[in-house]
């Protein structure tokens, strides 16, 4: 092999390097770099979600027995990727496949228990009474008046079925007691009939959403939307995010 | 009539192997290659590192394959891969194998592992080869996660739900984290062309350097089996350490100068042989 | 006094193989093994009957016991119990042990990541030129322990697993 030749780097060679790395670089790994994170400037940055800010059906608010919960499935618009809305709007011309995206989610609704006694979170359970149902939904499922609808919205819990631990799917079991509660199957969180932390690993109470309005035809509508606990920012705040 | 045929054909042979070493240097490179010596005595312990590279191998191969049939996205994924399982010529045995010998590579790359960690093969001067180990497993786990959500369905699903939430309790990074894998607030469409992509392209284009890095640095400090491939050498150089320590009583003054010399007279040879090599 | 030196001082014949006269000192003796085999064929044969077991494996059990394909995923499930594989149940189980914010983030990330980063460190952890396991007993019982403790979970994992009620 011959011999190595190691030339001296000049002033106007180290500036050339210079300017190329700077092109090079720049056009290299900034697009780059916004075109992988597009997701967390969307969404972190400005606030955007995937989810479409409509109201969506539930279902008739009087189907939900006293005793335990009634899940229903609810289906959200979804504007992801091929997913997005905006692409067939924007190029209405070119046929294809016109199916909508959708977020499906698990819905449970329960009527709220009174909680006798606080407890403590990861320590102590509540203590809670019997499920209050109001009482008129016995004679009518629709047709509510404007007092009866906030009756009804008080006294709902409207959970969601992603677990607030590891976002497992949470079932309604009757435990050997009896007693009813909600279990998450893969790491044994359980919460009570309110959806409150009764027992194992989850940080938190089940995921509420937080809006949702009952309507004159005696159903529930809701958003994507769930009570997000500001913890310490950017380290204990949890979204059920995933769905 | 066949004796002629057959040393025809070894000319041949000859001028053609003669011809690409003279062009490319690949007849010595290979020779090297297959006769570098090796340890004799745990031959069967090192087959482990082998054996993952050849089921890495195995899982190229497959992989490539699937994606002639496999569709990356959130309404036909299930299908292709229903369709490879049910429909495809051989699709059970080719997802059979990418399947099985994902399963055979963790449990392999953990017996690798732990011969490596056991043995101390680790130590200087392959410092650098057990680095680039551990990257290799991190990969490889990072496949093994990013290709259970390809399949679509129920199990690889929640899994990766599971996955990506624990990832949303890391400290600070937590929510970007999240919004990074998931392409978006939920699991969608996104979601699943994002785990393609980095099970398919990213993960495997990193993989293969570094298994070259490895291959290399293995050949170039050779293989370090175990202790017990040196025994002999071993109590070789106890019983002339325990001679010298004889000698230091006998000679106290000489003894440092004759040490020295002699420690320069053996730098000398390992480092003259190792030119040799 | 080289070896041969002495041996011959003290009557004995000289080593059969020229090779043993190199003088083994700290820093060569783990140069080259006792004994050496050429990688082709004595290993390459060793390497080779291994991938073909390992194939055949692969084979047998892709009709034996086909890779599974389950439901299509629906984010709308009650009713589905997520599992993770075989080779994340030690992770997972481990997860059980950490309830709360701050002990979840503890267990899943800070815990992990301390345990890649002792991996990294492990050639300048352990630096003395002792190879065999038995010799540096420390570094040893580590080892076992780690290897313990993800059994232990492992087994933890399927005991709840089988036992998880509807399974």
């Amino acid at each position: 092999m011959a011999e190595l030749q190691k030339d001296r780097i000049t002033r106007g060679d180290f500036l050339g390097f210079g300017v190329m790395g700077v092109i090079m670089g720049g056009i290299i790994t900034v697009p780059a770099a916004a075109f992988l994170l597009e997701p967390i400037i969307k969404i972190d940055v400005l606030g955007q979600s995937n989810v479409g800010d409509d109201w969506q059906e539930v279902g008739p608010v009087a189907d939900v027995p006293v005793e335990e919960p009634e899940v229903f499935i609810v289906e959200f618009p979804l504007t992801q990727i091929y997913g997005d809305r905006e692409i067939q709007e924007l190029a209405p011309e070119v046929p294809r496949s016109q199916e909508d995206f959708t977020l499906t989610n698990a819905v449970w609704l329960s009527w709220k228990a009174p909680i006798l006694e606080e407890g403590r979170l990861g320590n102590q359970a509540n203590s809670i009474g019997e499920p209050e149902k109001p009482a008129f939904l016995e004679e009518k499922s629709e047709g509510f008046t404007p007092e009866e609808i906030r009756e009804v919205e008080e006294s709902l819990n409207i959970l969601s079925n992603s677990c607030a631990h590891l976002g497992c799917p949470v079932r309604w079991i009757t435990n050997v007691d009896g007693e009813g509660e909600f279990l998450c199957p893969c790491h044994g969180g359980i919460y009570d009939i309110n959806g409150d932390w009764y027992g194992g690993p989850p940080p938190r109470g089940m995921y509420r959403y937080t809006q949702f309005e009952v309507r004159e035809n005696g159903r529930l509508y809701i958003k994507h939307a769930y009570d997000v606990e500001e913890g310490i920012p950017g380290f204990s705040t949890q979204e059920p995010y995933v769905v | 009539m066949i004796g002629r045929l057959r040393s025809q054909t070894i000319e041949t042979g000859k001028f053609l192997a003669d011809w690409m070493e003279d062009r490319t240097g690949v007849v010595t490179q290979l020779e090297h290659f297959l006769y570098e010596p090796v340890p004799k005595r745990g031959a069967w312990l090192y087959t482990l590192g082998s054996a993952t590279l050849f089921l890495i191998t195995l899982q190229f191969l497959t992989g490539i394959l699937l994606l002639f049939y496999y569709v990356p996205t959130t309404d036909h994924a299930w299908n292709s891969v229903y369709y490879i399982m049910n429909e495809a010529y051989f699709g059970q045995l080719i997802r059979g194998i990418h399947y099985w010998s994902a399963n055979f590579l963790l449990a392999v790359i953990g017996l690798h592992m732990a011969r490596t960690f056991f043995t101390g093969s680790y130590k200087a001067p392959r410092e650098i080869n057990w680095i680039v180990g551990v990257v290799l497993l991190l990969l490889v786990i990072g496949l093994a996660f990013t290709g259970y959500l390809l399949r679509w369905d129920q199990d690889g699903f929640w899994a990766s739900v599971v996955g990506i939430k624990i990832g949303s309790y890391s400290p600070f990074i937590g929510p970007y984290v999240t919004h990074f894998l998931l392409g978006g607030d939920v699991v969608g469409p996104a979601t699943l062309a994002r785990f393609f992509a980095i099970h398919v392209w990213l993960l495997p284009a990193m993989i293969a350097p570094f298994i070259g890095i490895h291959l290399y640095l293995l050949r170039k400090h050779g293989e370090f089996g175990a202790e017990f491939e040196y025994t002999d050498r071993i109590s070789k150089l106890h019983e002339r350490q325990r001679e010298e320590g004889y000698r230091q009583h006998e000679f106290e003054d000489d003894e440092e100068y004759d040490y020295d010399d002699e420690l320069d007279d053996e730098g000398g040879t390992t480092h003259h042989r190792r030119d040799g090599e | 006094m080289t070896d041969v030196q002495k041996d011959f001082a003290q009557g004995r014949a000289a080593p059969a193989k020229p090779k043993d006269e190199e003088v083994i000192t700290e820093e060569n003796v783990f140069d080259r093994p006792d004994e050496t085999m050429g990688f082709f064929p004595g290993q390459v044969y060793k390497d080779g009957v291994v991938a073909t077991l390992l194939l055949i494996a692969c084979t047998v059990l892709s009709y034996a016991a086909p890779a599974p394909l389950a439901g299509p995923a629906d984010t709308a499930s009650v009713d589905y119990v997520p599992r993770p594989e075989w080779f994340f149940f030690f992770y997972e189980q481990m997860l059980m042990f950490f309830p709360g914010y701050a002990l979840i983030a503890f267990g899943a990330v800070a815990i992990p990541t301390v345990f890649i980063v002792l991996l990294f460190a492990l050639p300048w952890l352990d630096r003395a030129p002792v190879y065999s396991p038995v010799r540096r007993p420390f570094v040893t019982i580590v080892g076992v322990l780690v290897i313990f403790v993800v059994l232990m979970n492992m087994l933890l994992a399927v005991s709840r697993i089988i036992n998880f009620p509807g399974q």
